[in-house]
């Protein structure tokens, strides 16, 4: 159970980074706000913390861009909640970024960890 | 961009939501409801933080970019620092020169005088007056008894107000012991209610005031600025007029200045019934002043239609009353003599002022169009040519994902940048020359650039911004990111460079170009012609002088003048001293018919009967330098008992006195109660203005005519004309200290006073063909040597193939002369136009004048070559293995 106690060894999402997930976590299907943190956070097994108020935000960004789009709804338990769900063009964005983020990420591991790769 | 944004209760209503679902969770994992809610906000962080932000996001990010755009469009115009000056400097001249003539056109034409509702004051008009009576204008003057008339009636009118400058020019006034001169008029009591000016300081008047003839004065703002420092213990003082006193009472608002055609008044004051203070000054005629004499009609009217009443109807409504008025004290009309009948103009504007400048600065109005237009066109050329130029830079953009969007920005943010920069100068440079104009033009009301005038330049500035930021606009995006890919640069640039376009707006200027010269070719060879105009006279030397003395009776005033001139004459440098009742070079002069041996001549069908009189001294013609054709000059000889005399010109001569000696025959005033024998024939000379064509004249000697009063002193002296005038104010305050010398002024200066509209007229559309001549050359520079750089690999490619120097050079000015050709070819027609819309402004020099014409092409063709050799001379000079290397 997160708390804001003994979360110490969480990690803030880089910027830039809170975009990718979002896209990705949409991928399963539309959901609001509240599901998109949860998701992430339940996903990185905990690790990774997402600020509420940047997510919103985020979000915002990425309907202005539209990547995603939004419609208000009904949640399962009878909550009216905003719904967010990937647009063609977003799709196109988690996939290119999805690349753009293994490249990097192999690069990255290539310099950290040199002797692993040399073989 | 344009889709409706998301509201920021939007917003808040979506956290309120994800915090009732995160409640929920928790309260599914085991949390009680209190509990669940209080860490779903815990969790969250600060709400109002969030809300702030999504405010805050859309406005910081269009600030940023905003600003980004804006550093950008710096940066790139700091790349070509020449281009950014040109444009900004093209712009400035073009708008401030607009400005400037839309200022001086607006006090003109469009502001409406300072008082309330102008759109109901009416001027009244006239035709067809009376027999035998005098005006000041045939068509704007009224006699007393008509006003008395028309002010009864409240049918059409709310108001009549009359006024009536006392004096020509200025008239004598003394505050403390100072004697000075000062324009002033009087009015009818009703004249500041009525036309709504504020009194802000003291009171207005009443008509009790103009019943009883107060002795009360209100002055303008103008002139307790400048002569009593703002000071408000004025009122109450007394202001001496032609030594009588009058209280200050009031001060008129701010910015009305009077009625009068371009002159400022000073002070005003009731209708007075003294006959020191007559009308115009005037000396009494027959012991009648202005009030009693039903045959001078002298005073101007003004009145206020009753709403819902039109001009037409008011003048249907007063016509009949009119009718009888014009005739009260003159008795009933000659048989078959036209009625004469009234009708009413808007009072908008300065009278007289907008028929005398109206004309020149709406041509002014479509010149300054043209200059704006080819400063335009200059700057959409230059930002064409460097767009152009700089394909390879927005193709790469679009290649690297910039959207047109981002394109259409920047070049916004580019125009915008000069615009705003060419405007801040065309501000200033407006401000400078709307003055200069202004004083230029002698319109003494305060004139500055006003609110109408700077929306007008803001207009222009819009849509300049967009004309210039859509015009290139076409050309980056035609590019495409296809072209980035291309890697010659003579390959990507061939196509813009020929562009039609580009070729038109050259054209177009070049023929913008030669319709403005032949405009200021023909006026100033207008202006020319007028300061070469013969006068007739040797008008070196002659110095001249107004006086207004206090004169009661006409022997008074004889001996007055007499003891004057005598004393003048003993001045050293005077070589001679003469008066006349009209100042010549004043455009004033009596006109009417005269007597030939008793009885008025014949003339041969549509000729006129009219002569030009003019009553003078001793000397006169010999002071002057006027030839004498036959018999003599008036003479000292000439008393009050001596035979009558008189004198004539040629065309008097020529006219009434066909082949014979006119001299020894009797002349006289219409009427005939002057008589007088011609005694002398002069060369007929320059009387009321230079561009005057010869009419008939004739000079009556002032001791033998019962006028007195206001007259004027003619010096001819030795040396420099206005140094004499210290001794001669001298010698006139030893006659009377109270008495200021009225507008001292060589007799050349007051000549050149005649035509100084004309000098300004010739003066501005000179100003203007320079300004278009410099423009359409730095354009032409501009976008020429633009051109060539482009092509450089391209010369480079003819040069290895074997081009001459020659060839290169002729290929660059083949260019600009076919293009000025075209325009020469469609700017003479329309250079036609302009002269026959000039011809009335024209003095001496036909509307078709070939000279001009010739220096116009002239004109443009050498401009064409000098801005284009330099670029020419550089494409010869392109090293053919460098241009070639460097690709």
């Amino acid at each position: 159970m997160p708390t804001q106690e003994n979360n110490d060894d969480r990690i803030a999402i880089l910027q830039g980074t809170l975009d990718i997930l979002i896209l990705k976590t949409l991928l399963h299907g539309p959901c609001h706000g509240q599901g998109v943190a949860r998701s992430i956070q339940r996903q990185s097994e905990e690790v990774l913390f997402v600020d509420h108020g940047s997510l919103y935000l985020a979000l915002q960004r990425l309907e202005d861009k539209k990547l995603i789009q939004a419609k208000w709804g009904v949640s399962e338990n009878n909550r009216k909640a905003r719904f967010y769900s990937l647009t063609a063009k977003g799709r196109a964005e988690l996939h290119e970024k999805t690349s753009q983020w293994k490249r990097l990420t192999r690069a990255m591991g290539l310099i950290l960890e040199p002797q692993e790769n040399e073989g | 961009m344009f889709k409706r944004k998301r509201s920021t209760e939007d917003f808040a209503a979506e956290i309120r939501s994800h915090l009732e679902l995160e409640a929920d969770e928790l309260r599914d994992e085991g949390m009680s409801a209190e509990e669940a809610r209080r860490r779903a906000h815990v969790e969250f962080g600060s709400v109002q933080g969030a809300n702030e932000r999504f405010y805050l996001r859309g406005r910081i990010r269009l600030v940023d970019n905003v600003l980004r755009d804006l550093r950008y469009a710096l940066r790139s115009l700091a790349h070509s620092p020449g281009f950014a000056l040109t444009a900004v400097l093209t712009l400035a001249l073009g708008i401030g020169a607009n400005t400037a003539v839309f200022s001086v056109m607006n006090a003109v034409l469009l502001r409406s005088l300072q008082v309330t509702d102008p759109t109901r004051l009416v001027y009244f008009r006239t035709s067809n007056v009376p027999k035998g009576t005098g005006t000041i204008s045939s068509k704007e003057t009224f006699s007393y008894a008509v006003y008395e008339a028309l002010r009864e009636q409240h049918s059409a009118l709310s108001d009549v107000m009359a006024y009536v400058p006392l004096s020509v020019n200025k008239v004598a006034v003394r505050y403390g012991s100072q004697p000075e001169e000062a324009e002033g008029e009087m009015v009818s009591g009703r004249f500041f209610s009525g036309l709504g000016v504020r009194i802000p300081h003291g009171r207005g008047f009443s008509e009790e005031d103009e019943k009883d003839h107060a002795p009360v004065a209100i002055i303008s703002y103008n002139y307790w600025t400048r002569r009593f420092a703002r000071d408000s213990d004025v009122l109450g003082t007394t202001l001496y007029v032609n030594g009588v006193g009058f209280t200050i009472v009031g001060i008129s608002g701010e910015g009305f200045e009077g009625l009068e055609a371009g002159g400022s008044t000073d002070f005003w004051i009731p209708l007075q019934n003294r006959p020191e203070l007559n009308a115009y000054g005037n000396a009494v005629d027959d012991g009648k002043i202005y009030i009693t004499n039903p045959t001078w009609w002298c005073l101007r009217l003004i009145g206020r239609l009753v709403p819902g009443v039109s001009k037409e109807q008011a003048a249907s409504a007063l016509n009949p009353v009119f009718e009888r008025a014009a005739f009260i004290g003159l008795g009933s009309p000659a048989a078959g003599e036209r009625a004469p009948t009234l009708r009413f103009e808007e009072a908008k504007g300065f009278p007289g002022l907008s028929e005398e400048y109206g004309r020149p600065l709406r041509m002014l109005m479509t010149m300054v169009g043209f200059v704006l237009l080819i400063a335009l066109t200059n700057v959409v050329m230059l930002l064409m040519a460097r767009n152009a130029s700089r394909q390879r830079e927005f193709s790469m953009k679009l290649a690297l994902g910039a959207g047109r969007r981002e394109l259409l920005r920047q070049l916004l943010s580019e125009s915008l940048l000069l615009v705003t920069a060419g405007g801040a100068l065309a501000w200033v440079f407006a401000l400078v020359s709307t003055r200069a104009l202004a004083s230029w033009a002698q319109i003494e009301s305060s004139l500055a650039p006003d609110r109408t005038v700077l929306s007008f330049a803001l207009a222009i500035l819009v849509l300049a911004a967009i004309l210039f930021g859509l015009a290139p606009l076409r050309i980056a995006l035609a590019a495409g990111p296809a072209l980035s890919l291309k890697t010659s640069a003579a390959t990507s640039n061939t196509e813009a460079g020929r562009s039609r376009a580009a070729r038109f707006m050259v054209a177009l200027q070049m023929t913008l170009c030669v319709v403005l010269l032949v405009g200021a070719g023909l006026l100033i060879r207008t202006l020319r012609n007028l300061e070469n105009t013969p006068l007739g006279l040797r008008v070196e030397n002659l110095v001249v002088f107004g006086l207004n003395p206090h004169i009661t009776s006409v022997p008074q005033g004889k001996a007055f003048y007499q003891n004057l001139i005598g004393k003048l004459r003993e001045v050293p440098g005077v070589e001679s001293v003469t008066v006349m009742q009209e100042r010549i070079g004043s455009w004033s002069s009596n006109n009417s018919a005269m007597t030939v041996d008793g009885r008025l001549p014949d003339v041969p069908n549509g000729s006129s009967r009219t002569v030009r009189s003019n009553v003078v001294g001793p000397g006169f013609f010999s002071t002057l330098g006027v030839p004498i054709l036959a018999g003599r000059d008036f003479a000292d000889s000439d008393t009050p008992t001596s035979p009558h005399v008189g004198i004539i010109n040629e065309q008097f001569a020529k006219r009434f006195f066909p082949n014979q000696n006119p001299l020894g025959h009797i002349i006289g005033s219409e009427y005939g109660q002057y008589q007088m024998t011609v005694v002398g024939v002069v060369k007929d000379h320059k009387f009321r203005s230079i561009d005057e064509e010869p009419i008939p004249m004739a000079w009556y000697e002032y001791a033998q005519i019962p006028i007195a009063g206001r007259m004027d002193v003619e010096l001819r002296v030795h040396g420099d004309p206005l140094a004499i005038l210290p001794s001669a104010r001298k010698v006139v305050q030893q006659i009377d200290p109270n008495l200021p010398l009225i507008k001292p002024m060589t007799q050349r200066a007051q000549y050149d006073l005649t035509i100084s509209s004309q000098t300004l007229f010739a003066r501005l559309a000179g100003f203007f063909g320079l300004l278009a001549v410099v423009l359409v050359a730095t354009g032409l520079y501009g976008t020429l040597a633009y051109r060539v750089n482009r092509r450089t690999a391209e010369i480079g490619v003819r040069m290895a193939l074997g081009a001459g120097r020659e060839q290169v050079v002729w290929m660059i000015l083949r260019d600009s002369l076919v293009l000025t050709a075209v325009g020469i070819v469609a700017g003479v027609p329309l250079a036609f136009g302009m002269g026959r819309a000039l011809s009335s402004s024209l003095y001496g020099v036909q509307p078709v004048d070939a000279l001009t014409y010739a220096l116009a092409i002239v004109g443009v063709t050498l401009v064409a070559f000098v801005a284009s050799a330099a670029p020419a001379s550089r494409a010869a000079s392109v090293d053919p293995l460098k241009a070639l290397r460097t690709e």
